[in-house]
């Protein structure tokens, strides 16, 4: 990654000039925003990096209609502030990558949606592909397209704002998109059990989200996982959380009811208002496993798996490794720390996370490993194949975020 | 009448008999339908005024045997339309004369429920409401309730993207599938997602949802489950203009208030639902609501109230507020029975399906009534207008020579406002063949090449439903699309992936 030149674009056409550069002479381009993602995924194999900072004009905010369009390089942290003037938010709670990848800035809304990251309230409200209603981009054949809209309930043509969710860039190059907003809530509580194992903590979780209380965060952390200080909760002993979300009264309600079908765990304590925003804000960046804190040098992996099985998977990979896990979306999310491994462990994390009916991506890990082992999971042939003729029909020249995603030999 | 279908390919129909005994060695039985009595029940979905007997009908019974119809149908160039239950209101499920009609009717089963993960695994051939019925012992439920729930297959409501009353709150079918399995036109088999809330690789699940069965045959969708909410009230307030009915729309939403449903009717519409159900309903407003709050009882009842106070606000000239179960079900009663109502007063009527931003309603309901005049034919509104998702009812007569095609061009131009409001051609009923001519009001040429391309990735040979959605059909190679063989591109001198 050294030497590159950098493409500063100042606008969509821009955009597709320099793709359709690109395009006539084989050089494959990294797509950047902030660059506070450039450390996740395998190294790109680029010529020149795509610089979309500058695009980050608000082009429509309208609050009464839950809907929002920005350039792709419009700032995140602006955005959230914007939409918190207006007593808004975007619902799946965007991870902010600082803390755990030691970074300085918290990225775009494009580099948002190329990572899909979500937050805990993934589970009730659903991911970033949820709320992702329309985009424009360039494709790799240098062309600019559009798709979906500015309304939720759309369903002419197909759904590529799903597709580009989580594409890492590898598809085509957003110049502006289209998000639904929703109003922050009034009130929240969060309930928390201590002490207790995974496995009860799994099943309490489930209790929880099985319950029709409206549970918007399901998360546990191991005692060992917490070595640090942690958004104020207490060190030395696990705590397991569950939010509530709403207005007062019916918050109120629901916590009462909680607590009767929580009591057989344990102990049941509450926080409320700016304490279990710090709570669950620390869970959303994984601040156990931050870059500065105790386990700060250790690699990374994010698994997602069936939540009931989660902690049992997430403590078998954790005993055998030597590392730690911390769970969020009811066992769903696994964010597990490992000590240095030759392979940071991954051919013992995709194993059991596939097993378990799961995937694992190594989220943090220096890029000389990331570029020799496989951090995203290895797919099946037929969905591998799949997955390939998708990327050849946006992008057949492999110009974007080259060998982000897979390594050639992976892929022939 | 006036969409065109592919002409058919003469050739492959004058291989009908062998296409027949291939398929019976493939499902064995009464699974192969060809005598053309029997054809009858097939030659049309929902939207009725479009018909067509397929070439031969096939009902198999396994994943197995899906695969082995599609890749024997892929290797012999024939087209091939899936099919549901046919409810379809948009033709995605229109046969063809020269293709196979794949029916998924056999596949019934519920596979796993389990409630530790909140998801049911389902074969595609289960109805919507079945699944909600499964689960309802424990208190769950499948939240996404198009209004043909009973007869409508979770495999259709995959391919549509189906929405429903509840969807405002609830989301619609993609937001609650994780996992399917799908047989692609080749006849390979590929599973998708699974119980975990996200899959690897791309989001294909994203683009199979609503993908109207031009990707792949589905044959096995894993379903997210709730847990139904304590309680549920609903207020019905009238207002003297659907001005003043919009803006109470917008007020409640703005207001912070997502409600499980909140549905508009127009004048028309309402004396037609209260002429049918009696349920009560003022009549005479020009517009009445429907908010429906639910969720913990102390939760629903402070937002009832809240939620009243608004609509006092915004004009309301009748608020009324359920107090028991039954009331509740009587306000839905007429908004449940508005299509079947409009039926008593028209002999025919066409059901149009736009999505406009929200804050855009009166604009949109004071063009649509310029068009009913421009057309002379009347029309009824039925709105879920939490989303903004119009069902304009445009009335004629099929034994009126013209009135049809008027009515078609008139629900044309009622689309083409909604998109020039800022809105789309089809919120939950799809493109099919009933708004496939209208994509490029709403797409450039580019825009839709690109969508071809992805079809591409799934069905290079463009046999899967082809006419549908798309209102030019290109092959891949015309799009730029390239032959990916083995993992590897056909020419070697290109950048590998």
């Amino acid at each position: 990654m050294m030497d590159l030149d950098i493409l500063k674009v100042r606008d969509a056409s821009d955009v597709e000039d320099a793709v359709r550069a690109a395009l006539a002479a084989g050089r494959p381009l990294e797509i950047v925003g902030h660059g506070s993602k450039r450390v996740l995924g395998r190294p790109v194999d680029a010529a020149a990096v795509l610089d979309l900072s500058a695009l980050a004009a608000v082009t429509l905010y309208e609050p009464h209609e839950l809907v929002l369009t920005v350039a792709a390089g419009a700032a995140l942290t602006d955005v959230v502030t914007l939409l918190a003037d207006h007593g808004q938010q975007l619902a799946f709670e965007p991870m902010d990558v600082r803390p755990l990848l030691g970074g300085e800035d918290a990225g775009t809304i494009g580099g948002m949606l190329g990572a899909a990251l979500s937050g805990p309230r993934r589970i009730k409200a659903g991911g970033a592909r949820d709320h992702f209603l329309g985009f424009s981009a360039v494709s790799g054949f240098g062309e600019t397209f559009k798709a979906g809209g500015r309304v939720v309930k759309n369903v002419t043509g197909y759904d590529l704002c799903k597709l580009m969710a989580g594409s890492w860039g590898t598809l085509a190059v957003m110049t502006e998109v289209t998000l639904k907003v929703l109003p922050k809530a009034e009130a929240e509580t969060t309930l928390m059990l201590r002490g207790l194992d995974a496995a009860t903590a799994n099943r309490a979780m489930t209790a929880a989200l099985g319950s029709p209380h409206d549970v918007s965060g399901a998360a546990h952390l191991p005692a060992s996982g917490l070595r640090g200080p942690c958004a104020g909760l207490a060190a030395g002993a696990a705590t397991t959380l569950v939010r509530v979300e709403g207005i007062d009264v019916s918050v109120a309600d629901r916590v009462a009811a909680l607590r009767r079908e929580l009591a057989g765990f344990g102990a049941v304590e509450a926080i409320e208002g700016e304490p279990s925003k710090a709570a669950w804000q620390a869970i959303r960046d994984v601040v156990p496993f931050a870059a500065g804190g105790a386990l700060g040098a250790w690699p990374v992996w994010r698994i997602v798996c069936p939540p009931a099985r989660g902690c049992a998977l997430g403590e078998e990979l954790a005993r055998e490794s030597g590392g730690e896990a911390v769970y969020d979306c009811g066992g769903g999310l696994i964010w597990l720390a490992l000590p240095p491994l030759p392979d940071a462990g991954a051919a013992l994390v995709h194993a059991r996370a596939g097993a378990a009916g799961g995937h694992a991506m190594l989220f943090r890990a220096a890029a000389p490993l990331r570029a020799s082992v496989a951090v995203f999971p290895p797919l099946a042939s037929g969905l591998a194949a799949l997955n390939r003729r998708v990327k050849v029909g946006f992008d057949p020249h492999d110009l974007f975020n080259r060998g982000r995603l897979h390594a050639m030999t992976e892929a022939s | 009448m006036s969409i065109l279908m592919p002409e058919f390919d003469k050739a492959v129909m004058a291989r009908r008999g062998d296409i027949v005994t291939a398929l019976r060695a493939i499902v064995p039985g009464e699974g192969v339908i060809c005598e053309s009595r029997e054809l009858v029940p097939y030659e049309t979905d929902g939207l009725t005024a479009y018909r067509q007997p397929p070439l031969v009908v096939v009902l198999p019974e396994t994943t197995a045997q899906v695969a082995a119809v599609l890749r024997y149908c892929h290797d012999n160039g024939i087209k091939v339309v899936p099919r549901g239950a046919g409810t379809s209101l948009s033709g995605g499920a229109l046969p063809l004369g020269d293709g196979v009609l794949l029916g998924l009717g056999k596949f019934k089963r519920i596979r796993d429920i389990d409630f530790d993960n909140r998801v049911v695994v389902t074969e595609p051939g289960v109805t919507n409401l079945a699944i909600s019925q499964a689960v309802a012992h424990a208190g769950f439920y499948y939240a996404p309730d198009p209004s043909s729930q009973i007869a409508c297959t979770i495999g259709g409501n995959v391919a549509e993207n189906a929405g429903g009353v509840h969807c405002l709150k609830y989301g619609v079918t993609s937001n609650n599938v994780l996992g399917c399995e799908i047989v692609l036109m080749n006849g390979e088999i590929v599973r998708i997602g699974g119980k975990g809330c996200e899959q690897p690789g791309y989001d294909l699940l994203g683009v199979v949802n609503g993908s109207e069965g031009l990707l792949g045959v589905i044959t096995e969708i894993t379903v997210r489950i709730l847990q139904k909410p304590a309680t549920a009230r609903a207020l019905m307030v009238g207002f003297a203009s659907v001005e003043a009915a919009g803006a109470c729309v917008a007020e409640v939403i703005g207001g912070g208030i997502i409600p499980g449903g909140m549905e508009m009717m127009d004048r028309l519409a309402i004396h037609a639902a209260e002429a049918f159900v009696h349920a009560g309903y003022p009549l005479d407003v020009e517009a009445l609501l429907l908010v429906e709050l639910d969720g913990p009882v102390a939760e629903v009842d402070a937002l009832i109230g809240r939620v009243e106070a608004i609509a006092r606000g915004c004009g309301a000239t009748t608020v009324q507020v359920s107090h028991s179960e039954e009331e509740r079900l009587l306000f839905w009663a007429g908004r449940k029975a508005a299509f079947p109502a409009v039926g008593r007063i028209s002999p025919d009527y066409l059901c149009m399906d736009g999505t406009i931003p929200r804050g855009k309603l009166p604009e949109a309901l004071a063009r649509i009534r310029e068009l009913s005049v421009k057309y002379g034919l009347q029309v009824a509104n039925v709105f879920h207008a939490g989303d903004g998702n119009l069902h304009p009812l445009i009335l004629y007569d099929a034994n009126v020579p013209g009135e049809m095609d008027r009515a078609e061009a008139c629900g044309a131009d009622i689309l083409r406002a909604c998109v020039d409001l800022g809105g789309v051609l089809t919120g939950e009923h799809g493109v099919g063949i009933e708004k496939r001519d209208l994509m490029p009001t709403m797409f450039s040429e580019i825009d839709l090449k690109q969508q071809q391309r992805l079809k591409c990735a799934f069905d290079s040979g463009g046999l899967l439903n082809p006419g549908k959605v798309f209102p030019t059909l290109h092959c891949c190679a015309e799009l730029g699309y390239m032959h990916v063989h083995g993992g590897k591109l056909a020419f070697p001198d290109l950048p590998r992936f």
